[in-house]
């Protein structure tokens, strides 16, 4: 009897924690990706874009059925369950990996976007933040005719089944939640640009400080952003040497840093190593001395990344984690205004190491 | 002696009585013909009394398989088990003859538990013979035999089993006590005996391992396992056994080594499969399906939109329909048993999904459920594990993956508190305690 009264007692405890009601899969809407732009309208600034996925049993390339649902309210939780009203079906946030803010409210401010994203519970942390250029609701209108299944593009540009281009710099809610909220190291989202045409473009970073865009990369600078910041480190990389152009494509390459000196002016040392191999050489480099090519190149590199890293400095913005790494190594009350003092005086010192592994030709 | 032995047995045709004379003496024999094999009363009763080469009470004083019965008691027991009476008229001396002929399956195959290249025959139905094997598998002085009998009325005979230097005095008491107190008028299934020795009525896991495999016997004896034969039926018990044992085919100790290991982990993973996946079906697909890759849930939700019944019906739908199959497959008549399957499995699983009944991912998750539930080596433990999905099911139907999560952990909990025979029944490996003994295995390593 006792046993009885045990495991109902069980069983009755498991109803306070049962989390989400009974819903079937078939009667919830998938929301495959949100944008969430700055509407102009002062009383209600939040226009919100839900791209809601209409499942359909043949997954294949350009099937993919897609309802579009935008409103705008005076705030995004509230404009969510507004959309309500116009769906039949339960919205579901559980699939949204793809979270698209735009350029315009990204200039303002994202604080309480990213705040509404990180309350509600079934948005997953592992959702892929960008920046939608010009808005975030043309961005979400782009239907590329590869498509397989709802929401299906952005989501293989973004992840690492689909392209693996340099130029991209994904990061999830949690990680530009903790670069918010971490002091010393500031986020940086990828733009994703409508070309007007069916398709877009995603090569540029938008650099914040802790709530809004301070500076925009172009495309090299942001392929040696990501290079530096180890993110996305195959890469191909231009240069000159005797008057010839070279491209050559980075095989593996690590970045380090260090700081010295905790009076002004610091001196920040950054470490790239990279192994590398000729896409377009001229001809006869085989034969010739590889190492007056490897300086050559590593000079460059160097120049380029200190022009970077000099950029990022003036705006004020701290990407790579200097701040948080002198907070580490030199702790203390003060440590925060230090560095804030610091910074803007801080000098830096790029060495590259370039190998070259072989011309890329079996001769 | 005839006339009483016509009194004590109903009005039976079967059974015969006659009394014979030669020029030395007159004896009254009595047996009940089906039991008896004619040939041999002939050979050794009739024949030899009317010859009269030696004399005839000569033999019966002789030939030790003539026993004197003093118990006129004990005549109607004799008689039923095969044996002739034979009455001695001038000195009044009763013996009796074991003519037995028993009608069992002869040395067959194994049927139930099927190896490639193990041994290829099972245990007879007949003590006997199935002793023969096991000797010859285990041929060791030190194996004990111990001979009981139950059941009021079928008095099934019973061999207790064992090698006296490695089993466990506490366990083989144990089996012993429960051996004697057992009351009950019939046995005739070693299935029937487990549950008579358990002495639990309602159990969940098998607690006694029933083989049909001289192989797994003799490796069990070497272990310091009790054997428990059971007449009539070519299956023996094992015990004390662990919930590993019931996992374990024998042919895991034939066959090359990765090879044998990847199965157990394959068998283990089915085992989870089989209790959890129609429970997680139901809790995913209408509590979480955001814990789904997002093609699969977009393809879940178009082939479940022609359903009309929310997804507990449809799992409840077709595993009645797969446990229906599967019943009637073990059932029906062999020649009709792959009718069965083949309008089962195909015609309806396709019709079910075309007819919008269930959805298509459904069949999958069935036909999982279904095999993977073969996969398990031992009958009795895939028999009761079959059960194990419905608690669950109705755990996520009200609470979802934390309904599956405390289900599974009360399995868990309740497999640790089982003993078979005073042994921890779910002990992983761990260290042996002396004082607590072993798991049946004093001396194993």
């Amino acid at each position: 009897m006792n046993r009885y009264a045990a495991l109902l007692s069980l069983l009755l405890a498991l109803l306070t924690i049962s989390g989400c009601g009974f819903k079937d899969i078939d009667k919830r809407f998938f929301v495959v990706a949100t944008g969430i732009d700055w509407s102009g309208n002062k009383s209600k600034p939040y226009r919100i874009t839900l791209q809601l996925a209409i499942p359909s049993p043949k997954i294949e390339p350009g099937a993919s059925k897609i309802q579009y649902e935008t409103i705008d309210a005076p705030s995004i939780a509230e404009g969510v369950r507004m959309l309500k009203a116009y769906v039949d079906k339960e919205l579901d946030f559980g699939h949204c990996k793809m979270m698209i803010i735009g350029e315009e409210l990204a200039k303002r401010d994202i604080n309480h976007s990213i705040e509404w994203m990180l309350r509600r519970r079934d948005i997953q942390s592992v959702a892929t933040l960008a920046i939608g250029r010009p808005t975030a609701e043309t961005v979400l209108h782009v239907r590329p005719a590869s498509e397989r299944y709802p929401g299906n593009a952005l989501l293989l540009s973004f992840g690492a089944d689909g392209t693996e281009s340099s130029y991209n710099y994904a990061e999830t809610l949690s990680g530009f939640a903790r670069r918010v909220s971490e002091k010393g190291m500031d986020p940086a989202l990828a733009i994703i640009t409508n070309d007007g045409k069916e398709s877009y473009i995603i090569n540029q970073v938008a650099l914040f400080d802790k709530e809004k865009i301070k500076t925009i990369l172009t495309p090299a600078e942001t392929q040696l952003f990501n290079q530096m910041s180890d993110h996305f480190t195959k890469a191909s990389m231009h240069g000159m040497f005797k008057g010839t152009p070279l491209v050559i494509a980075i095989n593996q390459l690590n970045s380090s840093f260090r700081l010295q000196g905790h009076t002004a002016p610091v001196r920040i040392t950054m470490k790239v190593k990279m192994d590398v191999v000729f896409e377009e050489a001229p001809n006869g480099l085989f034969d010739k001395d590889w190492l007056s090519v490897e300086d050559a190149l590593a000079t460059e590199y160097e120049k380029a990344a200190v022009a970077l890293l000099k950029k990022i400095q003036r705006h004020g913005v701290d990407p790579f984690g200097f701040g948080l790494r002198y907070r580490a190594v030199y702790p203390g009350k003060n440590a925060w205004n230090n560095w804030t003092q610091l910074y803007p005086d801080a000098e830096f010192n790029v060495e590259a190491m370039v190998k070259i592994e072989g011309t890329g030709l079996i001769r | 002696m005839n006339e009483r032995i016509r009194l004590l047995f109903a009005e039976a045709a079967d059974l015969k009585t006659y009394t014979l004379s030669n020029s030395t003496m007159s004896i009254e024999i009595a047996y009940i013909a089906p039991l008896c094999d004619e040939k041999m009363i002939s050979d050794f009763i009739t024949v030899p009394f009317t010859k009269e080469e030696i004399p005839y009470r000569k033999q019966l004083d002789t030939i030790p398989e003539y026993l004197k019965i003093e118990d006129p008691a004990r005549w109607q027991d004799l008689m039923l088990r095969g044996n002739v009476l034979i009455k001695d008229i001038d000195s009044g001396e009763i013996f009796s003859f074991f003519t037995g002929d028993v009608i069992c399956n002869e040395s067959p195959q194994t049927q139930v538990e099927s190896a490639i290249q193990g041994p290829q025959i099972a245990l007879s139905e007949d003590l006997n013979k199935s002793m023969n094997l096991i000797r010859t598998m285990y041929p060791a002085p030190e194996v004990a035999v111990e001979e009981y009998s139950v059941g009021y009325i079928s008095k099934t005979p019973l061999l207790v089993v064992f090698d006296q230097r490695h089993v466990d005095p506490s366990v083989l008491d144990n089996v012993r006590s429960k051996l004697s107190s057992i009351s009950i008028d019939m046995v005739h299934a070693a299935g029937e005996l487990e549950k008579l020795l358990i002495g639990k009525r309602r159990h969940l896991f098998p607690t006694v391992l029933i083989t049909e495999r001289p192989d797994r016997i003799a490796k069990s004896l070497s272990k310091g396992k009790v054997v428990v034969l059971i007449k009539g039926s070519m299956f023996a018990l094992i015990m004390p056994v662990s919930f590993f044992d019931f996992m374990h085919a024998i042919e895991d100790n034939y066959e090359a080594y990765w090879m044998t290991r990847t199965l157990i982990v394959i068998r283990y993973l089915s085992i989870i499969l089989t209790i959890t996946l129609p429970a997680l079906y139901i809790a995913i697909v209408s509590y979480n399906p955001e814990l789904f890759r997002v093609q699969l849930a977009f393809s879940i939700a178009a082939s479940r939109s022609a359903v009309p019944y929310p997804s507990y019906i449809e799992v409840f739908v077709m595993l009645f329909m797969i446990e229906a199959l599967i019943e009637a497959s073990i059932r029906l008549p062999r020649y009709i048993g792959s009718t069965a399957t083949t309008v089962g499995g195909l015609i309806l699983g396709q019709a079910a999904q075309q007819a919008g009944l269930v959805s298509s991912i459904m069949i999958i998750v069935t036909s999982v459920v279904a095999i993977s539930n073969f996969v398990i080596p031992i009958n009795s433990l895939s028999f009761s594990v079959r059960f194990l999905k419905y608690p669950l099911i109705a755990a996520s139907i009200f609470f979802g993956i934390s309904g599956v999560a405390v289900g599974l952990f009360l399995y868990v909990s309740y497999l640790c508190n089982l003993r078979s025979f005073g042994k921890p029944y779910f002990r992983l490996h761990g260290k042996v305690n002396p004082a607590e003994g072993d798991v049946g295995q004093v001396r194993a390593k």
